[in-house]
């Protein structure tokens, strides 16, 4: 494909969409736009949509210097990303660890990383022992992310994060589509009773022709008495929307006016832009994807205002951005300011550490919030309504085969333990090429 | 923490730098570049506010945690 009258900002390199192989790459932009081009010698060049609008790609930076991984369970011999576990040239060591302890499901969606499987494939408990004391060895106590498939299949999903707890793991999260948490209230408070800590829900929306869409049947219902229910265990609830141009873009406002009314029970909102991953034979067009600039732009409008782009601010690179408020007892934002951040480059252990302890303490559940009488404000009540009204909007653009950016994948800090107990980047282990062949995923 | 006002209606504490009195009274509070209004001793003569080492250790800590970002 053609750029014309385009303007060179980088170099960086990615990877072929059809035969994975190495291309070097280059981030261009025309008008508001930015693309990254590539050229495969054997099947020819590719142009991806990286940024579109405000805040423009050269203000959105983080700049942090690489610390490697304290131990790297494989080493370089082809470059990255082909020998991902992690390797010694990984820029960032582990925020969140995720398990994948089963690849059953019980719905079937349109864009989902997972695979299906059965019972018999599942790793038993004695292998998750392994995958966390791995994790331990790598990275130390980080944050854990229990996910599948539906990890809700498994009975002994109890045991599995009493396990965790034990050996030392702090801050434990379920990626949950909610089915069970709505069904199954003694489950739940089995979940509870073992140490769980927060659940990172799929929300898409609120309205059920969105569900209907993207994953076969109406469950808003369904989600809301999953939030219900956790709210009644203490237990804290991120939502997590997969945005899909044309399908629930117009419902962002909804979505955040939604989760304040569920606040102190849901601490927020974290967005995830479609990427596109499994058997794709049409590469996607620029309308089949939201940019981050696009999604906080959305943000600001959709919400009247209540929440600024300017409360939005780059966290890892340009994969991801937050933004911290304390919500009021008149209901509008008290936006967080972070001066603490992009004032200059950071350490990558630092930065992740900083992350881990955030989502920690802003994922869980809040507690329960008394006002005392007669002061209103004494210290007491600040720190608890800073702490039980927090609220976070974030959101994370994950890489596809057409838009990977190798410098953005050794940035990485939310690492997939493969089931040989390796930790592979998120986005190097969903990564397929268009007929659906992944570099490290296990393939049915 | 909010009952002192009615249990302890006499400070201890006289200010340091002009010898006034301390009264309960609303404080601006920053941290990070956010601001709070909380109820500390403060000198009534110069405005001197008394912050001793069990508030700065104990609760002003855990309000700072609190608005540490990542």
């Amino acid at each position: 494909m053609e750029i014309i009258d385009s303007t060179l900002l980088s170099e960086t390199q990615s990877l072929c969409p059809e035969c994975l192989r190495l291309t070097s790459a280059q981030r261009v932009v025309k008008d508001d736009k930015v693309y990254l081009v590539k050229r495969c010698p054997e099947h020819g060049e590719y142009r991806t949509l990286l940024w579109r609008g405000n805040p423009q790609w050269d203000s959105w930076v983080r700049p942090t210097i690489p610390t490697p991984p304290k131990e790297c369970f494989t080493h370089v011999e082809k470059g990255c990303p082909f020998d991902c576990g992690l390797c010694e040239d990984h820029y960032k060591t582990t925020c969140t660890a995720l398990l994948e302890v089963t690849q059953r499901c019980n719905l079937n969606c349109r864009y989902c990383f997972a695979n299906a499987g059965s019972e018999l494939d599942e790793p038993s408990l004695e292998v998750i022992e392994g995958w966390y004391k791995n994790v331990l060895v790598a990275s130390g106590p980080v944050n854990i992310q229990l996910s599948g498939g539906e990890p809700t299949l498994r009975n002994d999903l109890p045991e599995i994060l009493d396990m965790g707890r034990k050996l030392g793991f702090k801050f434990i999260q379920l990626n949950t589509n909610g089915l069970r948490l709505a069904e199954d209230p003694i489950f739940l408070s089995q979940l509870k009773e073992a140490g769980l800590s927060s659940v990172f829900l799929q929300f898409d929306g609120t309205e059920d022709q969105i569900y209907q869409s993207i994953r076969g049947r109406s469950l808003f219902d369904l989600k809301v008495k999953a939030i219900g229910n956790c709210g009644e265990h203490g237990i804290g609830v991120v939502l997590v929307p997969t945005l899909i141009p044309g399908i629930n873009t117009h419902n962002i406002g909804g979505i955040i006016k939604f989760a304040l009314e569920n606040n102190p029970t849901v601490r927020g909102v974290h967005f995830q832009p479609v990427s596109y991953f499994g058997r794709i034979p049409q590469e996607p067009s620029d309308q089949d994807r939201i940019t981050l600039p696009e999604v906080i732009q959305a943000i600001e409008e959709q919400t009247d205002g209540l929440i600024k782009a300017d409360n939005l601010k780059p966290h890892n690179g340009r994969c991801s951005f937050s933004g911290n408020f304390n919500r009021q007892l008149d209901g509008s934002l008290k936006p967080i300011v972070n001066s603490s951040c992009c004032n200059g480059p950071e350490r990558a252990d630092e930065l992740a550490r900083k992350t881990r302890t955030f989502v920690a303490r802003q994922w869980s559940g809040a507690e329960k919030f008394s006002i005392q009488a007669p002061c209103s404000n004494s210290w007491d009540n600040l720190i608890q309504q800073l702490k039980t009204y927090a609220f976070s909007i974030s959101g994370m653009a994950f890489q596809d085969v057409w838009n990977v950016d190798i410098e953005r994948l050794k940035n990485c800090c939310i690492h997939v333990v493969s089931p040989e107990g390796t930790l592979i980047p998120f986005c190097a282990y969903n990564l397929t090429d268009k007929q659906g062949h992944s570099i490290y995923r296990r393939e049915r | 923490m909010s009952n002192t006002l009615k249990q302890t209606p006499k400070p201890l504490w006289k200010c340091g730098k002009c010898g006034g009195e301390l009264k309960r009274g609303s404080v601006k509070a920053s941290y990070l570049g956010n601001d709070f209004e909380v109820e500390e001793l403060k000198c009534l003569n110069c405005g001197l506010v008394l912050i001793d080492e069990e508030l700065a250790l104990g609760k002003m800590f855990e309000v700072e945690q609190s608005l540490e970002d990542k």
